[in-house]
Formats: structure tokens, C-alpha cells, sequence
């Protein structure tokens, strides 16, 4: 106990000497944090996040991922219009585009969308788990068949304009609401120039057409007819026009025929 | 539409996983106990599940970022592009509402940040954004809530689980700053739902092959459409 108190009272002399060596800092600078080394900078810093408007010019495609029926109505139990499948003639991944989405009386997730099929303009509900990977894009071409014009708007701008050959009387391109379904590249087929734009429009006229008429725009190797009423229904414009659209109009943009 | 402006109902304290978003009974284990630390090469493992493109020559930014640090940064920003997407496809879609609204729009952009500065990073050097097929859960609200509690806490385990293993303190401290993020949203989404933002007083990390095991059976990252072909056109002409 003797032991215990003297030691105790030496400590505290220690403590409250300045002069003691005990009381001296270590050596050691790392063990003062006054004396650690400045933080690293980040490698990289981060921007002000910016947030997303969403503007009505904004649609939304979506991917087919099983063969599925297009019914009526939001229910499994409604008439089917037709089967979509997985694949375009053309062998691009199908794609539709959304028009809304409604919860079915089953419970499950239904989903509206615009179809490639006669007669133009049809729409019907598939569930939403036939689809696969949504798509939105703020693109939109509007193609008038009176002025002979293709005009492209982002987020409701004009970004792009040329003039274009539409149907001739016998085969007339047809107008309402459509969408663009794939793109076909590094073709050889002067015809349909460098590039081509498939469609969801079908003509009504010329229905045994190979792969099932549809209705393509693309270039052409007679750029001196343009514009005008022209072709067999497919919308032409100059190869420079195509190759510009084509850099500028993704797959699954809306159409509009008027 | 779906729509809600209120958050699923859970009971207090009741623990969320990503067992809630179970797809055909694909995800078992979530928020349980974490193994060790995996060793395994993330690229040659992200590779076999088509996360990475090929690699390019890197500037003389991307060169100065350890290889290591630069399959971390990777890892990372798939993360980031899955968390990104999904955000902004719900924010897109519109189907939250009410109270809820804010919350996509807010966190993705956000996230499209990340994604923004790991990708300015990297360069050439930066995978390549993925497809993502969210299967609904982007179009209802108490899905998107839900999901957004496991897409939070994953992300905070997956950062956090590479801390030790960053070798250029820039980039610790850059990720670090990311990670404080993720788990700032982590606690909110949390919240939101109704169970404890906090309640545990050590986290514990995720590793690799874990995150990656966890992701792959939602099934959100799928191939991507075929949207080009070169085939001769059969238009009407």
C-alpha cells in the first residue's frame, strides 16, 4: 500500500513538472495530428448534379421480349389483335412504342402500345413482362406528304429538314402515327441508297410485298425526281439527307405522317 | 398507371432486402452476414458477365491511375449506371407521385454525376453503359421504394468493401466522397420506408463477387437491342 501511495505521488510530481523529460512530446511526429501530413485531393471531384426535366416531347419505346398476344384490353382474357414477336423481318430486336400504362384487373402491369400492323394506326395491351428494355428519346419526324418535307424535332426544335419523294397516287404513302422500327446499313442497293429507315407504317395498297410492305424512308440513286409523288410508298430524300438523319434520328423515334 | 404517394408499409425496425424484389425466387441471400473479402480479379469476373468492353489506350490522365484502382473505378460506375438508369427511368415513366416524386428526380441526377465523373476518370478506359430491363419496378411506387433501399445499400457495401484495396490516395479520397453519398441516400430511402436508417454500428462491406452475384440475379442488366442491321432493305421503295 506503502509501495502503492509513493508511487502514485511521484506521477503526479511528474505530471505537474513542465520541465520533467516525461512530460516532453514524443519524438515521434506522426502521433500529433497537428503534424500529419495534408489530406490527399481527390482524383476527381464530382459536378453539381443536374436534374431532369421531363418534357412531353418525350417518348418511350420498348423492346419485345417474347412472343406475345396484343390484346383489346388491359385483360388476359381479351381479343387478341395480333402476335407480336421478338424479331423485325429485317432481324432487329422488335420494338413497340408506349402509349400509357394501366394495372390490369388481374393485378399485373399492362402496357399500350402502337403496332406495326394494317390498318395503320392500330394500338393494343400487351403485359408488361413481354417487355424488355425501355428506351425514351426526346425526337420526333413529322413527314408531310402534301409539302414533301421530313422535318426532325428534338425536345420540339427543328434540327433537321430536306425534301423528300412520297407514294405516287396508285401507292400512296400512308399518313398517322407511326414509329421507327430499325435501321439498315452497309447494304449494296443504289435503289435505296446509303442508309434506310424501317417503319412501323405498312402500305395499304401493296400488301404482298416482300417482308409485308412496309414503309421505308431512305435514300435514292435518283435524287433528280425529288420532291415529289414518286415511289411505291417509302419516303426517299437525297443520300446526303439520309446519311445527316441518320446521325441525328435514334431507332424508336415517333413518326408522324401527314 | 400505378401510382402512390405513400411508401410501402412496413413495420418499424422490419428489415428490407432484396428478397422484396425477388424475380422467380432468383435472389436468396442480401442483407446477411458478409464473408470475406473476395480476391478475385473483378475484370476478368465483369468480363464474363459482359459488363467491360475492351480497353482502349489511355490518356496521360487514365495512365496515372493505378490498374487496380482502375478496375475498381469500374466496378464502381456499373454501379453507378445501374442506379442511374433506374432513377431516371422512374422520374421518366412518372408512375411515383406525390411525396415520392422528388426522390428520383432528386438521387438521379445525383447518380448520373457519378456517373459523369468516374467516366470523365477513366476515359477511354470506362465500360461501357449497359441495357437495363427493370421489369416494372420502375412503374409502382412501393417497388421503386424498395428497390431503392437495396440498390442504396448495396452500392455503400460495394464502395466500402474496396476502400482498403485503392492504392492512389486521390482516388480513396475521391470514392470515399462518393461513398458518404451513397449512404447519405441509403438512409433516406430508408427512412422513406419505414425501417431503421442506422441500425447497425459497424457496416460491414460487400465483396465483389457477392455484388455481383446479388445484381445478376435481378436480371436488370440484360444484352442490348439489336437496333441496326445490315441486310438488303425489302421497303415498298
Amino acid at each position: 500500500m506503502a509501495a502503492a501511495l509513493i508511487g502514485a505521488a511521484v506521477l503526479v510530481v511528474v505530471l505537474a513538472d513542465p520541465s520533467s523529460d516525461a512530460t516532453r512530446p514524443s519524438p515521434a511526429p506522426a502521433e500529433d495530428v497537428a503534424d500529419l501530413p495534408a489530406s490527399p485531393e481527390p482524383a476527381f471531384t464530382v459536378a453539381k448534379p443536374v436534374e431532369l426535366t421531363v418534357s412531353r416531347a418525350v417518348s418511350h419505346w420498348a423492346t419485345v421480349l417474347e412472343d406475345t398476344p396484343v390484346r383489346e384490353r388491359p385483360d388476359a382474357a381479351a381479343a387478341v389483335i395480333m402476335r407480336l414477336s421478338t424479331r423485325t423481318p429485317e432481324d432487329t430486336t422488335n420494338i413497340v412504342l408506349i402509349l400509357e400504362r394501366q394495372e390490369g384487373e388481374d393485378g399485373r402491369l399492362w402496357v399500350h402500345v402502337r403496332l406495326p400492323i394494317l390498318p395503320n394506326d392500330r394500338t393494343g395491351w400487351v403485359p408488361r413482362s413481354a417487355l424488355g428494355v425501355y428506351g425514351a428519346l426526346a425526337t420526333h419526324l413529322v413527314v408531310d406528304v402534301n409539302q414533301f418535307t421530313a422535318t426532325l424535332f428534338r425536345g420540339g426544335r427543328r434540327i433537321f429538314r430536306a425534301p423528300v419523294g412520297v407514294g405516287q397516287r396508285q401507292w400512296p404513302t400512308p399518313t398517322g402515327k407511326f414509329y421507327i422500327r430499325n435501321k439498315l446499313v452497309s447494304y449494296q442497293s443504289p435503289f435505296y441508297g446509303p442508309l434506310a429507315f424501317g417503319t412501323s407504317a405498312r402500305s395499304s395498297v401493296l400488301t404482298d410485298w416482300p417482308a409485308g410492305g412496309f414503309v421505308g424512308i431512305h435514300g435514292t440513286s435518283e435524287p433528280q425526281l425529288l420532291p415529289g409523288r414518286i415511289s411505291h410508298g417509302c419516303v426517299r430524300m437525297r443520300n446526303e439527307d439520309i446519311l445527316r438523319l441518320g446521325r441525328l434520328m435514334p431507332v424508336g423515334t415517333p413518326l408522324t405522317i401527314q | 398507371m400505378t401510382s402512390s404517394g405513400k411508401g410501402p408499409e412496413m413495420k418499424h425496425g422490419e428489415e428490407l432486402t432484396l428478397e422484396t424484389l425477388d424475380q422467380d425466387g432468383a435472389i436468396r441471400e442480401t442483407l446477411d452476414a458478409m464473408p470475406s473479402d473476395s480476391r478475385r480479379d473483378f475484370l476478368r469476373k465483369s468480363a464474363g458477365i459482359g459488363l467491360l468492353g475492351v480497353l482502349a489506350v489511355p490518356s496521360a490522365a487514365e495512365a496515372a491511375t493505378p490498374k487496380g484502382d482502375v478496375a475498381i473505378l469500374n466496378y464502381a460506375l456499373t454501379l453507378e449506371y445501374l442506379q442511374a438508369a433506374f432513377y431516371t427511368e422512374t422520374q421518366r415513366v412518372g408512375a411515383v407521385r406525390g411525396r415520392l416524386a422528388r426522390v428520383p428526380t432528386q438521387v438521379g441526377a445525383v447518380e448520373r454525376a457519378h456517373v459523369s465523373a468516374i467516366r470523365k476518370v477513366l476515359g477511354s478506359k470506362s465500360v461501357k453503359r449497359p441495357s437495363f430491363n427493370f421489369q416494372g419496378v420502375t412503374e409502382d411506387a412501393n417497388k421503386f421504394l424498395k428497390t431503392a433501399v437495396a440498390f442504396e445499400d448495396l452500392a455503400v457495401a460495394a464502395y466500402k468493401s474496396q476502400a482498403a484495396r485503392i492504392k492512389s490516395p486521390a482516388v480513396l479520397a475521391a470514392a470515399i466522397a462518393i461513398h458518404s453519398v451513397e449512404a447519405r441516400h441509403a438512409a433516406w430511402m430508408r427512412y422513406l420506408v419505414g425501417i431503421n436508417p442506422a441500425a447497425n454500428a459497424f457496416d460491414e462491406g460487400k465483396p465483389i463477387n457477392e455484388v455481383q452475384r446479388i445484381v445478376k440475379s435481378t436480371r436488370f442488366i440484360v444484352s442490348s437491342p439489336r437496333k441496326t442491321a445490315k441486310g438488303k432493305p425489302r421497303f415498298t421503295g
